[in-house]
């Protein structure tokens, strides 16, 4: 019996030309690689490549499985039938390239069944599905989140033609050579059985002729747009997966304020070249998918701000400008080896105003939503709060509110301007105890920390109740620092006044250590990751636990015990601080597990997916347009549950989702917004 | 002495002296505002301490005039003790040219006119075309520093002024009367007591001039150094009392079965209280 195998390059007169279009094809790829990297060379070091084991075990999970992908029911699968079908048929061609220029006898034989015919056509074929699943999404169904330039079809167009073209190569190489293998590659057989039908044997052959080259040109343009489209990210997304931030997620980049002052470099990015090389190159492995758009709580609103353009519109600014700033950056050497020029004078190229809309850089509640969509990773919180950072450090143009919250979080430790409440007013009657009377940490089991939104807001005072309430029903040992308590420095931090988050983390964790504090109780999440992410680099290191973590242990053991199950049913809101930051979903939903006899109802966007309340990034206290408030969306998305109470576990969405609700029903009270510790407060309160 | 600018004929090349007073917050809460009888003054306790806010504007207003003409110098100047050094510091992080601190340590807490009496001769001795005060202490409202400081210096003075312009070698300044808005025109040398308005809020610091303000020094002047003697500074004012009124709240029910009985018994009773 032969051998199964096929003849290569079959009926092509001539293929040796096509080395000479492979030449110029891997000049233009090296070229416009070339011409992208060397702009990433304008960014600031950064430590990206460290612990590959950990990185690599990502990177197979996101690049090979495609786990964040397949999030979504249509697209995931679809873009993992495209990209496998690209991999395998790229693979296949190889297969030919070892055969044919390396003389290597592997295409023949089961291998040459089963992989090069058989497996090939299917991924084609699955590939060639997903093409037209991709083209309705985009064309017919018109997902918002789709942009639809030039770029857009051609490439859908080229990847289409490339598939088709190849299985009529392959259905009329099968009739015509009468290839005795042809059904293992059914779907190329059936394609040369249709044309047979109408073509005679000559025609064919000539069509076979023109179509090979055709479809060779197309194949080595579509590879020769790719460092020129948004196609690069076939290279870049597994490089960007893999090169990740390992950093929690609860922290924000830090800086050196003074080290970077003294060195005369922008508080901040000014300009492209405040960046990291790694942010830069977040820009061009962008896939242009737009799921950051489309979870964006500010974008869902009508605001300014659309992740997907903050990137776009970055990108742009890099491509346009990038190439002049690299021979400004040399010439600056070239100076420096020279001894001084004359004075050039510097010109901040900036980005905050001409390419990032202000509007847009304030809307942001750093509610992540888009990290945790993006399917590269790119990094957008950081990268906006690094452009916060030079307009507040360094310009102080920034929302009027914005600016009082911080000035009061200056000079009076909490940014809650005109609160007439004091530290302690939420306590009277409860006998909490101070730390300055016990005068250390000692026995304790928790410090509690109020926050300042427990404390100054009226209604949230009651939170702060509720909770000292139920830890000394448990007889659970706890203080509270009282009026020595200041705020953690959160909201200065997400605004972008790195210098003075510093300054509040620094004196925080000596008032703690004078203490001897190690175990902290929060109610507020934002405190919760201030503590336990972002404290340990200022000398902080605390076990910290948030109210739900340690309701849920309370009422496991029994030192809560349930005397009124309440039989509200409820919905329960994923503050983006605990949840999406700090991954604590289930902690909250078993509390409300064990209480709420009324049962639990998920809002559509839940846990990881979770839609914003509106109060992050220092969103709280800035001023609202009536149509463009998040909390409001939020509350109808609750409202939707038709739950008859929205639980929650920070005291921001609290203040954000009563509004809410308020505005939503009219007022009419019929659907309650309580912390879970108000919840959980009433269901154990002793029967007398 | 530095010289004097020559504002008339020379453009507006001023040197604007800013009165400071570094203050009790006026914002603490009421719950934790508390007053010792005996030494009739408040405590701090963990309250911070805050620039006047009506200084703050006025400490803005010369900022802006700096904003215009940069040849336009600005100095703080406060009177009182090591603490108001802070509030010099804040001046300085908003890129005034210099800080300076009279101290006040020998006299206690200076009343209104001692405190006119230093800024007025701390003008004298470091020079000066304006002197801008707040209109009135955020502590204790008094609002007597800047006129006695321009009887002292023989200016003119005006008040309540919220903005200023500078127009054909004079001043426009925008004063707050109680029945409306006045346009006063003026020549230095003047004093001005400020009032707050949308447009002199004092602006917020930028980090690195809060940095940059480490290495700067607050300049300090002695009550020698303004020819001055304790004696020669004796307070005219006294607090003879200090506290805190007690409101006393009393309420009473008016009943009646419907509204008419009800309003009826609410006139005899108002009536009974002679309040009617
Ligand atoms: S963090 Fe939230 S608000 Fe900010 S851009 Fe991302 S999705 Fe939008
Ligand atoms: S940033 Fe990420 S999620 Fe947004 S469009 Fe680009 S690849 Fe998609």
């Amino acid at each position: 019996m032969r051998v199964p195998t096929r003849q290569v390059y079959w009926n092509i007169p001539g293929h040796e030309w096509m080395y000479a279009l492979f030449v110029v094809l891997l000049a233009v790829l090296a070229w416009g690689i070339w011409q992208r990297a060397s702009l990433w060379r304008l960014g600031r070091p950064a430590r990206r490549l460290d612990q590959p084991g950990r990185r690599l075990a990502e990177m197979n999970r996101q690049v090979i499985l495609q786990a964040r992908l397949l999030r979504d029911a249509l697209s995931g699968p679809m873009h993992l039938l495209l990209s496998w079908g690209f991999v395998v048929l790229f693979l296949g061609t190889v297969v030919v390239f070892l055969k044919a220029d390396l003389g290597l006898p592997v295409m023949q034989g089961p291998f040459y069944l089963y992989f090069q015919s058989l497996t090939l056509d299917l991924f084609g074929a699955l590939a060639l599905i997903a093409t037209a699943v991709a083209a309705w999404r985009r064309y017919l169904e018109r997902l918002p989140r789709l942009s639809r330039t030039v770029q857009d079809w051609v490439i859908l167009a080229l990847f289409a033609l490339i598939l088709l073209t190849g299985f009529v190569l392959e259905g009329l190489r099968i009739e015509v050579t009468r290839d005795p293998w042809g059904l293992w590659s059914p779907v190329g057989y059936l394609f040369g059985r249709l044309f047979a039908s109408f073509l005679s044997v000559g025609a064919m052959r000539l069509l076979h002729r023109g179509l090979w080259w055709f479809h060779l040109v197309i194949a080595f343009a579509f590879l020769g747009l790719i460092p020129f489209s948004k196609m690069f990210h076939i290279l870049l997304a597994p490089l960007n997966v893999y090169m990740r931030s390992l950093e929690p997620k609860g922290e924000l980049p830090p800086m050196d304020v003074e080290a970077a002052a003294e060195a005369g470099e922008h508080l901040g990015a000014a300009e492209l070249t405040d960046f990291s090389w790694k942010q830069l190159f977040d820009l061009d492995a962008c896939t242009e998918c737009g799921r950051c758009e489309a979870v964006c709580p500010a974008h869902a609103v009508g605001k300014a701000l659309d992740p997907k353009y903050v990137v776009l519109n970055l990108r742009e600014h890099l491509h346009a400008e990038g190439p002049s700033l690299l021979a400004l950056a040399a010439r600056a050497r070239s100076a420096a080896e020279n001894g001084p020029a004359e004075g050039e004078g510097e010109a901040v190229s900036h980005l905050v105003g001409p390419v990032i809309d202000p509007e847009a850089l304030w809307a942001c509640t750093t509610c992540r939503a888009c990290m945790e969509a993006c399917p590269v990773f790119i990094e957008h919180v950081p990268t906006i709060v690094q452009m916060r950072r030079y307009q507040v450090m360094e310009l102080a143009d920034y929302p009027a509110t914005m600016q009082e919250a911080l000035t009061s979080l200056e000079e009076r430790g909490h940014p809650f301007r005109g609160s007439t409440a004091s530290r302690l007013d939420w306590a009277e009657g409860l006998e909490v105890p101070l730390l300055s009377r016990l005068g250390g940490a000692e026995g304790l089991d928790y410090v509690l920390w109020v926050g300042c939104s427990a404390a100054f807001d009226e209604r949230n005072q009651r939170i702060a109740r509720a909770l000292a309430t139920l830890l000394q029903r448990a007889g659970v040992r706890f203080a509270i620092l009282g009026d020595e308590e200041r705020c953690t420095g959160d909201p200065a931090r997400r605004m972008g006044n790195e210098f003075l988050f510093q300054m509040t983390a620094r004196e925080n964790v000596d008032l703690l250590r004078r203490y001897g504090v190690r175990r902290i109780l929060t109610l507020c999440p934002h405190c919760y990751n201030t503590f336990r992410n972002e404290y340990p680099r200022f000398g902080g290191e605390y076990e910290v636990v948030h109210h739900s973590q340690l309701l849920r242990e309370l009422l496991a053991s029994g030192r809560l015990r349930v005397t009124r199950p309440s039989l509200l049913e409820t919905t329960y809101h994923d503050p983006c601080y605990l949840g999406r930051y700090n991954d604590e979903y289930e902690a909250p939903r078993a509390v409300l597990g064990a209480v709420a006899g009324g049962g639990l109802r998920e809002m559509e966007r839940n846990r990881n997916h979770a839609f914003c309340c509106g109060a992050g990034g220092g969103r709280m206290w800035a001023e609202e347009a009536p149509s463009q408030r998040v909390n409001r969306e939020r509350a109808r998305q609750a409202l939707a549950t038709g739950a008859r109470r929205v639980g929650t576990a920070c005291p921001f969405c609290m203040t954000m989702l009563e509004d809410g609700i308020k505005s939503e029903t009219g007022g009419d009270g019929s659907v309650e917004v309580r912390d879970l510790a108000e919840i959980v407060e009433e269901a154990t309160r002793p029967a007398s | 002495m530095p010289e004097r600018a020559d504002f008339l004929h020379g453009g507006l090349r001023m040197r604007l002296v800013v009165g400071l007073k570094y203050i009790l917050d006026p914002e603490i809460p009421p719950r934790d505002f508390r007053i010792d009888e005996e030494a009739r003054r408040p405590v701090q306790g963990r309250a911070s301490l805050v620039i006047s806010p009506f200084d703050e504007n006025a400490l803005e207003l010369a900022l802006q005039m700096k904003d215009r003409d940069p040849a336009t110098q600005v100095v703080a100047l406060s009177a009182g003790p090591a603490s108001s050094e802070e509030a010099l510091r804040k001046a300085l992080s908003l890129r005034v040219d210099e800080a300076v601190r009279v101290e006040t340590d020998p006299l206690g807490e200076p009343d209104g006119e001692q405190t006119a009496l230093l800024l007025a001769r701390a003008v004298q001795r470091l020079g000066g075309d304006i002197l801008l005060v707040g209109r009135q202490a955020g502590d204790w409202d008094r609002g007597q520093t800047g006129p006695i400081a321009a009887e002292i210096l023989g200016w003119p003075c005006v008040t309540a002024v919220s903005r200023i312009e500078a127009a054909d070698g004079r001043l426009r300044l925008r004063h707050e009367g109680p029945d409306g808005l006045e346009v006063v025109e003026a020549t230095p040398p003047l004093v001005l007591t400020v009032t707050n308005d949308e447009a002199n809020q004092l602006r917020i610091p930028k980090a690195r001039d809060i940095l940059a303000t480490r290495s700067k020094q607050v300049g300090r002047l002695s009550l020698d150094d303004l020819g001055l003697s304790p004696e020669a500074v004796p307070p005219r004012s006294e607090v003879t009392r200090l506290y805190v009124p007690v409101e006393e709240h009393q309420c009473e029910w008016i009943e009646g079965d419907d509204a008419e009985a009800k309003a009826r018994a609410l006139a005899d009773r108002l009536m009974a209280l002679k309040v009617l």
